[in-house]
């Protein structure tokens, strides 16, 4: 268990007695730890991120030797997304889990990893782009 | 002209805009834009059903007592 989670879940427990937050959050860890040491081989924190919120589009598009744009999205298969996401490095991925899994708000997210909302912002920022940058790297792979 | 290009302006507010982070004028401007522009919308909607897939890919549903709990909490904050 992370430390900023077990920060977190001391401040959510002491008023919210009962919830079974921790249980969630912790189930969905688990599914994406397994089979860490295969993924943990790739460092997207180091490497440079395309540029712009497009890019996973543009680049499955070009790619897609020009398939029906309406399909694009099924070269994404769950099994991709899940080792992307397991690919993110963890401080990243504290927050997309939250925010775009759990669907928190920008200042839950900050209570409950007890951060700034600025850094929930900007962590989330950079999380999906390295999300993205992994997944079309999966996907260009895979064809 | 220092008028900024309207699709790399959406392509900036796209985040905040599915966040629902983005003021009302903002977000008439994206609609009003989307209609308009076919290489906008098709990214936009893609974005959109990108992250339902994500959230799918994860899923772990949470029970209703616990979702009740976390909303009731939602209006403290």
């Amino acid at each position: 268990m992370q430390e900023t989670y077990a920060r977190a879940f001391r401040s959510w427990s002491s008023f919210t007695p009962g919830t079974n937050l921790r249980a969630w959050l912790l189930r969905i860890l688990t599914n994406l730890n397994i089979d860490r040491g295969r993924r943990a081989q790739r460092t997207p924190d180091q490497q440079p991120l395309e540029e712009g919120d497009y890019f996973l589009y543009n680049r499955l598009e070009s790619t897609s030797g020009g398939t029906d744009e309406e399909r694009i999205l099924d070269r994404l298969s769950q099994d991709h997304v899940a080792e992307a996401l397991a690919a993110v490095p963890h401080d990243f991925r504290d927050v997309l889990v939250l925010v775009d899994i759990g669907e928190f708000t920008y200042a839950e997210a900050a209570q409950i990893l007890d951060i700034p909302i600025g850094t929930v912002m900007s962590r989330l920022h950079r999380g999906r782009r390295i999300l993205k940058q992994q997944l079309a790297d999966l996907a260009v792979e895979a064809k | 002209m220092s008028e900024i290009d309207p699709c790399d302006w959406c392509e900036e507010v796209l985040q905040p805009y599915l966040d629902r982070d983005l003021d009302a004028t903002d977000v008439q401007k994206v609609k009003h834009h989307l209609a308009e522009c076919s290489w906008c919308e098709k990214r936009f909607k893609f974005e959109s059903d990108f992250r339902r897939l994500v959230r799918q890919a994860v899923i772990e549903p949470m029970e209703p007592e616990l979702k009740a709990k976390l909303a009731a909490l939602r209006l403290e904050l």
